[in-house]
């Protein structure tokens, strides 16, 4: 059995690698500025992914995947569903590395998500914990990113300006872009203090500083995070993405729904994802 | 070694996903699995917003007193994923909903089915896709 998955894994992995090489062996356009050409929608787009209904007769039946579980049967999934998140949260393979004595805090901040974490009541997740975005509008000396969740925005500069001093600090912060070679690298400063880097009780401090890479090799976009935090880490969290580039116009973004938390005073446990 | 394996296969989901998984309250911290309340009436709003779109069902009593429910499922995404609009949710309809009540009393619950007068069911469910195929 445990040989079966690791060979299933392997498989997994190799099948995502040969598809990632035959996307990076395409060539990779440019501008007539001469960078590569970032432009388009990259990963999912559109909130689209695998099917998750089936007709069933009359029934329409629309799951929100848990696996292994019969959506028709009665059962004990609602807490099967948080302690399959805890369990995946406290196995995921990169934390941010926060220095030894705030571990009691950190706990913490996580057991009371459900309390504490500012996107959980609906303001926003910010960088870096939004991730890579949705589509990139790559034009001479600025470079914008659209993320679709949230409806969100990000206006980069890349001609060479220093970062402004004259804003309060924000969800997104301040960024500046300049190209090393082919990769956009992009400084991120003046985050505001608020905001989590993830749904573990990941706070940060107003030191928090955030450098953003872009790499296009064919059709494949690799995004890094590198992030760092003097006075709650220990070093830099990395954190690295390969999104593809997505030619389906059924990808096109649309407007994300307004986020309108109404659940938050109705709990009456702590139990969360 | 169990759960090695487990990173392993969740670094390897991590790779190939187009995205992280939303996730918003745990549907234990404010419904209860083990009780379910039968509701008869016009569903008189679809409120299609994020984290979970909720349904306002205007259920009248014997006496013809109405009662407004609210009536939280999943998130916009995963309904649009299925093809679910408004309309296809019962907007302007009067159907029979069961869901499962709020742990905290209130005239509140979290679907599992609506029947409408045709017969037609909508079903929301955990659980695994391929079980159902």
């Amino acid at each position: 059995m445990t040989r079966a998955l690791l060979l299933v894994v392997a498989l997994l992995v190799a099948l995502t690698q040969a598809g990632l090489s035959a996307q990076n062996q395409a060539p990779t356009p440019r501008t007539a500025d001469g960078h590569p050409d970032l432009n388009g929608v990259w990963g999912g787009g559109g909130g689209q992914g695998a099917p998750n209904f089936v007709q069933k007769g009359d029934t329409l039946v629309v799951v929100f995947q848990l696996d292994g579980a019969d959506p028709l049967a009665a059962g004990n999934y609602f807490q099967e569903l948080d302690r399959r998140g805890s369990e995946r949260k406290a196995a995921a393979p990169n934390k941010p590395p926060y220095k030894p004595e705030l571990a009691t805090k950190l706990k913490e901040a996580s057991d009371l998500q459900s309390k504490l974490d500012p996107a959980f009541y609906c303001k926003p997740e910010g960088v870096p914990r939004m991730g890579a975005p949705s589509q990139i509008v790559q034009t001479p000396g600025q470079v914008v990113l659209l993320y679709e969740g949230r409806n969100t925005f990000r206006v980069i500069p890349t001609d060479g300006r220093p970062h402004r001093d004259d804003l309060e600090p924000t969800w997104n912060g301040d960024s500046v872009g300049r190209w090393e070679g082919d990769t956009l690298v992009v400084d991120v400063a003046n985050i505001i203090d608020e905001s989590w880097l993830g749904a573990d009780g990941w706070f940060h401090s107003d030191a928090l500083h955030v450098v953003e890479r872009f790499r296009r090799e064919g059709d494949a976009l690799t995004y890094s995070a590198t992030v760092d935090d003097p006075k709650m880490f220990t070093g830099p969290w990395v954190s690295t993405r390969t999104l593809r580039l997505n030619t389906d116009p059924a990808g096109a973004l649309v407007e994300s729904p307004p986020c309108i938390e109404r659940s938050g005073e109705n709990q009456v446990t702590n139990d969360h994802h | 070694m169990r759960l090695g394996i487990r990173a392993l296969l969740v670094a390897a989901g991590l790779a190939i996903a187009a995205g992280p998984a939303v996730a918003h309250h745990s549907l234990f911290a404010v419904f209860d699995e083990g009780q379910t309340v039968t509701l008869k009436g016009l569903v008189s709003k679809v409120e299609w917003v994020n984290p979970h779109v909720y349904l306002y069902l205007d259920v009248p009593d014997a006496t013809g007193k109405v009662t407004t429910w609210s009536v939280e499922t999943f998130p916009p995404s995963t309904l649009r994923r299925a093809g679910l609009t408004r309309e296809k949710l019962g907007y302007g309809q009067n159907v029979t909903l069961l869901g499962y009540k709020a742990r905290n009393g209130k005239d509140l619950a979290f679907l599992r089915t609506i029947t409408f007068a045709d017969g037609r069911e909508v079903m929301i469910a955990l659980g695994d896709i391929k079980e159902v195929r």
